[in-house]
């Protein structure tokens, strides 16, 4: 029989409250150092010199084509036999598998965010003097963030759900959690549709924010009148955190006292 | 030179732009190229092309398509580097530095120093696509100089005055004409305080009623005495703004002399020919 009042208990315990945080502060983290590393991929990999830009292929290679639980398993029980005496918690084996599983894709999406930067913007750049570092800073990648933050989302969308391998290891994230409070009382079902609905819930909320980040990046959003209030031109604080998202002012129109909204 | 002290330098400089003259010293050679030699694979593009350029001179380089003229701008502020032969900017080699006899490649941060003492006017403009015109002119000098903000700001509302695009300072680069788009990248140029200014046909991407108001603020540079090297299709720019003209074909300058010679006496059948097409364009 199915029972009802299973998931209604649990739903608002505090297990699946901390299930559901761990769920998603560990996405949180793995995301970030998977874009952080995959931009160091991204650049390497884009390297004319053939030997910082072959291993990060390799890495690619790997890491896409194997399976992340895979990947994982390796990590947890194959790296302890090859270093005696190694131990690392699970959560540490969780966030290095996946972000570095995670980089691999992220540098993917990195480099054809770069790529889709007119060259003659770095060109420019470096004719007035600019080094590569500043140039990628503050003229190519606020420009290939447009194209890199739409997959970026969805990249998290999917990190959200894929940290449900971390419960073969036996960490108590949403699934891992389901699993070990439903075992004993045969009430797993239950419990796995307690976590479907977490996972739900946060997908659906992630999905409202990266909506709304999308449309305040989008250029004509403030032209078309944006939120009100704000005045024509003025960047939204999307728009000045990342740096782009610039919206197009109508020809002679001018923002009183403003320097077109730079920080 | 730390960014302080070129700041501090920059600021020697007053009174501020638009007088974008070069300082003299007694060494009368901006620009000196000897033997470069080029490749792309097996095209040689540069074939032992040597000149000079003297401070506050305008040289115009002309030629057929594909001649190397890009190429030869492009080896001078090292965004492209020559297999062989030397280049010179201000007494100072280009890309290379001496130790203890040797020349060993440059760092990046002292090409990049150099090129900030170069403008470079690019054919397709490249203005930075997420800037407003008045961004664009300032990112350099305050990125690369250090210039306080305000200070960039004002500077760069005088040039953009001096282009004539006070009113578009807050444009983005897509709303503006290519004209317009061309004089805000030169302003963005002087906007570094160049000793030298490297034009790659600077018109040759607008339309044809645009081509007048870049070429009048191009005048108007070589006329406030600014060293210039200068690509360009326009012979009835080159025949007035230039103090030496240099035609060249196939990676070689075939003739160079004063802009008279090459228009009304040309030596060369090469240079005869290819003025001849042009003019029957
Ligand atoms: N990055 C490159 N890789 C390979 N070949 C190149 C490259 N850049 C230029 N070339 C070749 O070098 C030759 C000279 O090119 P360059 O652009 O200097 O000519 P140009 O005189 O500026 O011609 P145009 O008047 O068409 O601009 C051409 O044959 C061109 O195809
Ligand atoms: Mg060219």
């Amino acid at each position: 029989m199915f029972d009802w009042d299973a998931v209604w208990k649990f739903i608002v315990s505090p297990f699946f409250l901390q299930a559901a945080w761990t769920t998603l502060w560990l996405s949180v983290v793995a995301q970030l150092a998977g874009v952080v590393l995959g931009l160091f991929l991204a650049l390497m990999r884009m390297s004319r010199f053939k030997w910082l830009s072959f291993p990060v292929q390799v890495y690619v290679w790997f890491f896409r084509g194997s399976p992340l639980l895979v990947q994982v398993l390796l990590l947890w029980d194959g790296l302890p036999k090859l270093v005696p005496g190694l131990l690392f918690s699970q959560i540490t084996c969780i966030l290095i598998a996946f972000s570095l599983n995670e980089a691999a894709y992220m540098s993917e999406i990195i480099r054809a965010g770069i790529s889709s930067v007119d060259p003659g913007q770095m060109e420019a750049a470096r004719a007035l003097g600019m080094r590569y570092w500043l140039a990628m800073r503050r003229i190519i990648l606020p420009q290939a963030a447009r194209v890199i933050i739409p997959p970026l989302g969805n990249e998290f969308n999917n990190m959200l759900k894929t940290t449900s391998i971390a419960s073969v290891i036996g960490l108590e994230e949403l699934t891992g959690t389901a699993e070990i409070l439903g075992a004993p009382s045969f009430s797993i079902f239950e419990l796995l549709i307690v976590a479907t609905l977490y996972y739900l819930l946060l997908t659906t909320l992630w999905d409202y924010f990266q909506r709304w980040i999308e449309r305040r990046l989008d250029p004509e959003y403030a032209a078309k009148g944006g939120r009100p209030g704000r005045r024509p031109g003025q960047k939204s604080w999307a728009q000045r955190v990342l740096g782009f998202g610039n919206p197009p002012l109508e020809s002679g129109e001018l923002i009183a006292g403003g320097h077109g909204g730079a920080r | 030179m730390t960014q302080q002290q070129s700041y501090n330098g920059y600021q020697e400089q007053e009174p501020p732009l638009p007088s974008a003259v070069p300082q003299a010293t007694e060494n009368t050679e901006m620009v000196r190229v000897e033997q470069a030699v080029k490749r792309f694979g097996d095209l040689l593009v540069l074939n032992n092309v040597s000149m000079t350029v003297k401070r506050g001179q305008v040289v115009v380089i002309i030629g057929p398509s594909g001649s190397g003229k890009t190429t030869l701008l492009r080896c001078i502020n090292h965004l492209e580097k020559i297999d062989s032969g030397y280049i010179y900017v201000d007494g100072q080699l280009v890309g290379y530095r001496l130790v203890k006899g040797q020349l060993v490649e440059a760092r990046e941060a002292e090409i990049a120093k150099m090129r900030a003492q170069i403008g470079f006017v690019f054919q397709r403009f490249n203005l930075f696509a997420h800037m407003t015109a008045l961004e664009n002119i300032i990112e350099a000098p305050v990125h690369v100089l250090g210039i306080p903000r305000d200070e960039a700001i004002a500077q760069a509302m005088e040039l953009l005055r001096k282009v004539g695009l006070e009113e578009k300072a807050h444009v983005y680069p897509h709303k503006l004409s290519g004209g317009q788009q061309q004089r805000v990248a030169i302003a963005r140029a002087l906007a570094m305080r160049p000793k030298l200014m490297l034009f790659d046909e600077a018109t040759s991407a607008l339309d044809p009623e645009l081509v007048g108001e870049v070429l009048k603020v191009m005048r108007q540079l070589a006329e406030e005495g600014m060293t210039m090297v200068v690509v360009t299709h326009e012979m009835g720019f080159a025949r007035d703004v230039a103090d030496h003209v240099i035609f060249m074909d196939h990676g070689v300058i075939v003739e160079e002399g004063p802009p008279e010679q090459i228009f009304d006496d040309p030596q060369n059948e090469r240079t005869r020919n290819f003025l001849g097409l042009i003019a029957a364009d």
